[in-house]
């Protein structure tokens, strides 16, 4: 019952749980590796269906009632129906602030959806991950990259399509360097376009998913490491012995910090999805407005 | 034998590197916010925000050095 022997195991144990399983150990034959059901895929699947829940139940009732609205033209009748709808509302609202407040006036409404899609998944899926046992997108590298790719997409697809392809790669250059002399623009031309071009299109994507990764990952080992020391030194009380309750009161003092932990986390679940969409406006926003650089 | 203590010590050395950084920028972007809502009060809540925002970012470079040191 010597801790100091208990706790390696514990911790490597930890360590095997938070990786990518077969879900319930099941082994699949003849299904290529990428389609095998894990854990983390059941519990994607599980932030998806109440993230659908959650807004589609929402968005038939809501437009019947601004269809009702428009005919009668009483302002009684634009009221939610319920303290959930007017949540929602503000939710979607907030991310429509958002989006218009970085992107700017003309178009940035239009990418309600996709701002909206992605701090809703996160925040879910984040939210969820923190009930013992469940597990979160952010979890492994194969989801936020997979969110970060699909961003990347977005804000590259979106400045090729508003500048041309030739024109967003000569965006990249500010504009007085590229009048400078024939021989200045080549060499710091040159430089600032490498520059450019490895910070937008391999930093960006990097640096979105490994930001997600970290603070999931770091924060569910945090959690997990002083549920070990919990466990590990809690049953101390039981013995009868008097130099005992040190051991237990080490128990409670991991107990204690492990509350504060967890309170942090669902403070860091709510930052890395909140900071990963504004990321996401920011770079669309570098997209649109790519000309005037 | 000695890989493994040596492997420890190579972790220890890695995550408290790689903390000094971020936690000197945390602090001073943090000083400089309330530095900034002392001045204007009621810019208080988009500086909060602000704040926030740049927190995030830099605790990215210290987190990384502490999963890292829990992959290997």
């Amino acid at each position: 019952m010597n801790p100091m022997e208990l706790l390696p195991e514990k911790i490597s144990e930890l360590v095997h749980e938070l990786s990518v399983l077969p879900y319930n150990d099941m082994h699949f034959e003849g299904v290529p590796g990428p389609l095998v059901l894990t854990n983390y895929v059941v519990w994607m699947i599980v932030a998806v269906i109440v993230m659908s829940i959650m807004f589609m139940s929402v968005a038939n009732k809501e437009k019947q009632r601004m269809a009702l609205a428009a005919k009668s033209g009483k302002v009684a009748d634009l009221a939610p129906a319920n303290k959930f709808v007017a949540m929602i509302e503000m939710g979607v609202e907030f991310i429509r602030d958002m989006a218009v407040d970085v992107i700017g006036q003309k178009d940035g409404a239009k990418y309600t959806a996709l701002l909206g899609t992605v701090f809703f998944m996160l925040l879910i899926s984040n939210l969820i991950g923190l009930i013992p046992g469940a597990k979160s997108i952010g979890g492994t590298m194969g989801g936020t990259v997979a969110l970060a790719l699909i961003v990347w997409v977005v804000f590259v697809g979106v400045g090729i399509k508003k500048n041309g392809g030739y024109g967003y790669l000569r965006s990249l250059v500010p504009a007085g360097v590229r009048e400078m002399p024939l021989f200045g623009r080549i060499l710091l031309g040159g430089f600032l376009f490498l520059l450019e071009f490895v910070s937008t299109f391999l930093v960006r994507p990097l640096t979105l998913s490994v930001r997600l990764f970290a603070n999931m990952y770091a924060g569910h080992i945090i959690l997990g490491v002083f549920s070990s020391f919990v466990m590990v030194f809690m049953p101390f009380f039981e013995k009868q012995l008097s130099f005992s309750v040190g051991g237990g009161l080490v128990g409670i003092v991991a107990l204690a910090f492990l509350l504060i932990m967890y309170a942090f986390e669902l403070f860091v679940a709510f930052i890395q999805a909140y900071v990963f969409t504004m990321l996401t406006a920011v770079y669309i926003q570098s997209s649109v407005h790519a000309s005037e650089h | 034998m000695e890989q493994e203590g040596l492997i420890a010590i190579g972790k220890g050395i890695a995550y408290g590197l790689a903390a000094i950084g971020p936690g000197l920028g945390i602090g001073i972007v943090g000083g400089k916010a309330v530095e900034a809502m002392a001045r204007q009060p009621e810019m208080a809540g988009k500086l909060q925000t602000t704040m926030i925002l740049a927190i995030a970012f830099t605790e990215a470079l210290a987190l990384l050095g502490f999963v890292l040191t829990f992959l290997m």
